[in-house]
């Protein structure tokens, strides 16, 4: 970590958050899992990762698809890289090489004979079994897991831009300003979420992008209250009186002056928001206003796990893995609290 | 009030009901004992009639049925009222109530005669649209007052009342039923808009009596009639309700008609509770554990898998698929002709080549499903059984899509024609049909054409039907007794909303034929036509025909009994509760002991799982 030049407090809370065995760990494994579902397509994909095929190599996992009449085949649209991998078989010239889940969390995948939902099968690759329209329920929770994340963190982006910033003018301000915006927030807060989600679910298919708008817009208001009363309390300390001396403009000592002192508030907060964000969107697929059909998300595969008991490596593997997840958030949060907090033993009477 | 509850209910003879006291003495009905209706006025009867009856047909019940006992099943929801019109009144349990009030005259489900019901003789009027009923003056209510012409003569006033906030049947009974006359106390006449075919009167202009002395028709009828129990002409009324529990039928014991000829041997039981519980899978359990007599099972997951065990094996619960021949629901995605680029036929053709149903009914509904073959299936004479579905052929949509000039393909495979990528928009109501539509999506994307699955909730997805906003809408229509073209096809119903032509048809050769088909009177010409229509509707190819089960599946415990027939052809289930098909299944009390017995003392009886074929339409 020598890379970046840490203040001796920032060293300090490094250090003591490194020392937190399970918080450090977890944020190791977490961060490693972020930046493998960012590399999805590679692990867990319908297409092949390499194909040699007459002299040329094909790299088919990003651009555009390549026609099945490229490999000799006799259709246009898409390769059927599994289909091409048995045909060429044993030759030595030609090859494909498939990722380790050769299936897309889209491709239904039906066998003779058998009726979906398929139990684990190493043989066939599905390696925790497949769901009941035959995809692969490994991928289907690798993408729903990238989306999840996604979705929580861009949440996590847009709720604290517009909650840091006014909750800080909140704070910053006072008077008539606060008092406004305080009963604005009162009453937002009070417009039952999941009623609107449903209403809007009923009306358009709701995407990405409409899901999180309404998220944000009905999301935002938490942070600005711990904003407004840090900001209340930094205000009155000497150092904005001083910068207020020297002419410093409002902006720049909100965000220049107050903000930084306020960061292990909001560096606190951060983990559980993003958990926060992941079950929320999760509840709403599992209800059914959530992300429209077919996106892989662990809601709708948890619905589909608990109408399909006896199918249990559907639930098992979104209980497993969402518990998981969670429980790792919750160390980093814990540790990265325990971090920032200046007391490095406390009693509690 | 919209479009496809209007045709779901046109399909049903009209009716009514609504309830007297149920749990509490009513007020009400003291006073309507001391008021004096004046009674309609009397027409004169000047046509020379012919009278007619039928009572030669076969009847079709088994004698060997036992009278007697509980037949308990279930329901997924109470109702909100027990009203059979205005507001809330399409809902699951209607059958209940609507099933118990008897139409003048019914259809032999084998002969497919007319069968007298509250009518013993009728006749037809020269002007090819009145129709003449003679009265069974035996037929009583439920509450012992006699049924008489008034109370056909009220139904007329009843149903255009405003008070029943119900527009539809306001309507109806406005515009498709003109006028009903009475003779004398046990003579009328129904009269209705245009002429029709002599076989086809006693379907379209048939009503059925409302009890005038219940009804006080005001702005508070909806409130006020919404737990009343109407008295009502049928086998069965309800006895007792528990809202949100369970609701009881009850076999009248000394039922009017039980004596009449096409009624005997049927409506054996002597009660029906209906359950309500809220999760299938837990009626289910109910059901296993012997705590239901019945159980639908249609569902693959439930015939396939969870039907399965030692209790069927055992021989204590039989299943049986019932296939019966009645009109298919045409079910499949309507085409928006408005919506560009379905205008052009070829897209139509080349859309429907790329849409798998066949695949999709092999591989996720595991083949207990079949392909409707068009638009019009089941009705007789009146369909073109000549008349195939689209296949699935990627050479035949690939080479139309290229001849539209949709020739390039964009990085994820989908084709492209200015820039713009071929999608289309599948609206639809159900999560049911999210597994199937999945695979439809990856098909077609094999055709480079691009599905997006627009699920939306009930009220809304009927919403943007009617306001036809769709480009592709997955759904289907109730089914009359006789195909109805001119609401879906004809032009004067075309590119406005709230009608039910969902694929914006406008094509003068359809108009003209529909005009035709309704004006018609002789039954050969009009079946002539409707195969005429449906062969123009299909070449059109706006009607991507989906799938239908030609049959019913039910599981039951072994003391539930058939008649050796099983059922007609026309039973949409051996186990119809009511109807003309309705009653014909028994319960053995003897049979049921000696299950019990068996079941404790592990004693295996022979498994039954029954196909039956007999009424298969090969």
């Amino acid at each position: 970590m020598s890379l970046f030049k840490l203040s001796p407090i920032a060293a300090k809370q490094w250090q003591r958050f490194k020392s937190i065995k399970r918080g450090y760990y977890s944020a190791v494994i977490f961060i490693a899992l972020l930046v493998l579902s960012l590399g999805a397509e590679l692990l867990v994909s319908n297409r092949a990762i390499l194909v040699k095929y007459e002299g040329n190599y094909y790299f088919p996992t990003y651009g555009g698809i390549i026609p099945g009449r490229s490999f000799g085949l006799d259709y246009d649209y898409e390769t059927n890289y599994r289909d091409l991998k048995n045909q060429i078989g044993e030759n030595q010239d030609n090859w494909v090489l498939l990722p380790p889940v050769p299936y897309s969390p889209l491709e239904n995948d039906f066998q003779s004979l058998e009726y979906p939902p398929y139990g684990p099968s190493m043989e066939n690759s599905h390696y925790l079994g497949t769901d009941t329209t035959g995809r692969d329920v490994l991928a289907r929770l690798i993408y729903g897991f990238r989306i999840a994340i996604g979705f929580s963190l861009m949440l996590l982006f847009f709720n604290y831009i517009i909650g840091i910033s006014l909750g800080s003018m909140m704070g910053y301000f006072g008077g008539w300003f606060d008092l406004f915006f305080q009963r604005l927030i009162e009453i937002w807060s009070n417009v039952p979420f999941l009623y609107v989600v449903m209403i809007i679910a009923s009306i358009i298919t709701p995407g990405f992008w409409t899901l999180a708008l309404i998220m944000i817009v009905f999301g935002w208001m938490s942070m600005t209250w711990y904003m407004r009363t840090v900001t209340y309390q930094e205000k009155a300390k000497d150092y904005v009186m001083a910068a207020r001396a020297c002419g410093a403009s409002h902006s720049r000592i909100m965000f220049r002056h107050i903000l930084p002192n306020t960061v292990s508030l909001i560096v606190t907060f951060l983990p559980f928001s993003i958990t926060s964000g992941i079950t929320s969107l999760t509840a709403l697929d599992y209800l059914g206003f959530g992300l429209p059909p077919p996106t892989p998300s662990w809601g709708e595969m948890l619905s589909q796990g608990i109408q399909n008991l006896d199918a249990p490596w559907i639930v098992a593997s979104v209980v497993g893995s969402m518990t998981v997840v969670l429980v790792m958030v919750t160390y980093i949060g814990e540790a990265v609290r325990e971090a920032y907090d200046p007391r490095k033993f406390s009693t509690y009477e | 009030m919209n479009k496809i509850l209007k045709i779901i209910s046109a399909s049903l003879f009209a009716v009514l009901l609504i309830g007297c006291g149920s749990e509490q003495q009513d007020p009400t009905e003291t006073v309507l004992e001391a008021q004096v209706l004046a009674a309609y006025p009397i027409s004169e009867l000047t046509e020379e009639l012919i009278w007619e009856t039928n009572l030669d047909d076969p009847i079709f019940a088994d004698p060997q049925a036992i009278k007697g006992g509980t037949l308990r099943m279930y329901n997924s929801a109470f109702p909100l009222t027990l009203r059979s019109v205005g507001p809330d009144s399409n809902n699951q349990m209607r059958t209940l109530v609507q099933g118990n009030q008897l139409g003048l005259i019914d259809m032999h489900p084998v002969t497919d005669k007319v069968i007298p019901v509250l009518a013993t003789h009728w006749a037809y009027g020269n002007d090819g649209k009145t129709i003449y009923y003679k009265l069974n003056p035996q037929a009583r209510w439920s509450d012992g007052k006699a049924i008489r012409a008034d109370d056909y003569l009220f139904t007329l006033d009843f149903m255009r009342s405003p008070d029943i906030l119900a527009p539809w049947y306001n309507n109806h009974y406005t515009t498709e039923i003109l006028e009903v006359k009475k003779y004398d106390d046990l003579t009328i006449s129904v009269t209705g808009s245009t002429a029709k075919p002599k076989a086809d009167l006693h379907y379209y202009y048939s009503i059925s009596p409302t009890p005038r002395h219940f009804h006080i028709l005001n702005e508070d009828w909806v409130k006020n009639y919404n737990w009343k129990i109407e008295p009502n002409s049928g086998p069965y009324k309800i006895t007792n309700i528990r809202k949100g529990k369970y609701l009881d039928l009850e076999l009248k014991k000394d039922w009017w008609a039980k004596d009449l000829k096409y009624f005997k041997y049927r409506f054996n039981v002597d009660r029906i509770r209906v359950k309500v519980i809220r999760d299938e899978e837990i009626a289910f359990r109910h059901f296993m554990k012997g705590e239901l007599d019945l159980f639908p099972i249609k569902a693959p997951k439930f015939w396939h898998e969870r039907a399965t065990g030692p209790l069927i094996d055992n021989g204590y619960i039989h299943k049986i698929q019932f296939y019966n021949n009645i009109a298919r629901s045409p079910f499949g995605f309507y085409l928006n002709q408005d919506s560009k680029p379905l205008d052009e036929p070829g897209m139509r053709e080349a859309l429907a080549s790329a849409i798998n149903f066949d695949g999709m009914l092999e591989n996720v509904l595991r083949g207990d499903y079949e392909r409707l073959p068009s638009f019009n299936t089941g009705h007789g004479k009146y369909s073109n059984t000549e008349l195939t579905a689209p296949k699935f052929d990627l050479d035949k949509a690939n080479a139309l899509l290229d001849a539209a000039g949709w020739d390039t393909r964009d990085s994820n495979g989908i084709r492209t024609k200015n820039g713009e990528a071929l999608n289309f928009g599948i609206t639809y109501g159900t999560a049911i049909h999210t597994d199937g539509l999945v695979y439809l999506k990856e098909e077609a994307k094999k055709a480079g054409i691009e599905l997006r699955l627009d699920m939306l909730d009930a009220a809304s997805f009927f919403k943007k039907l009617n306001e036809k906003t769709y480009q592709l809408a997955m759904l289907s229509f109730g089914v009359g007794y006789r195909p109805a073209y001119w609401q879906h096809f004809h032009s004067e119903n075309a590119h406005k909303p709230q009608t039910n032509n969902m694929t914006n048809m406008d094509k003068p050769e359809i108009d003209e034929l529909i005009m035709q088909y309704r004006a018609a009177t002789a039954a050969q010409d009009r079946e002539r036509l409707s195969r005429d229509i449906s062969t123009l509707i299909h070449q059109q190819g706006a009607f991507i025909p989906g799938y239908y089960a030609p049959y019913t599946r039910s599981a039951y415990w072994r003391w539930l009994r058939l008649p050796s027939f099983v059922g007609t052809a026309q039973n949409s289930s051996p186990f119809d509760l009511f109807g003309n098909t309705g009653g014909l299944f028994w319960l053995d009390p003897k049979i049921k002991e000696e299950t019990l017995a068996g079941k404790k003392a592990k004693q295996v009886f022979e498994k039954q799982i029954l196909l039956d074929t007999q009424h298969k339409v090969q």
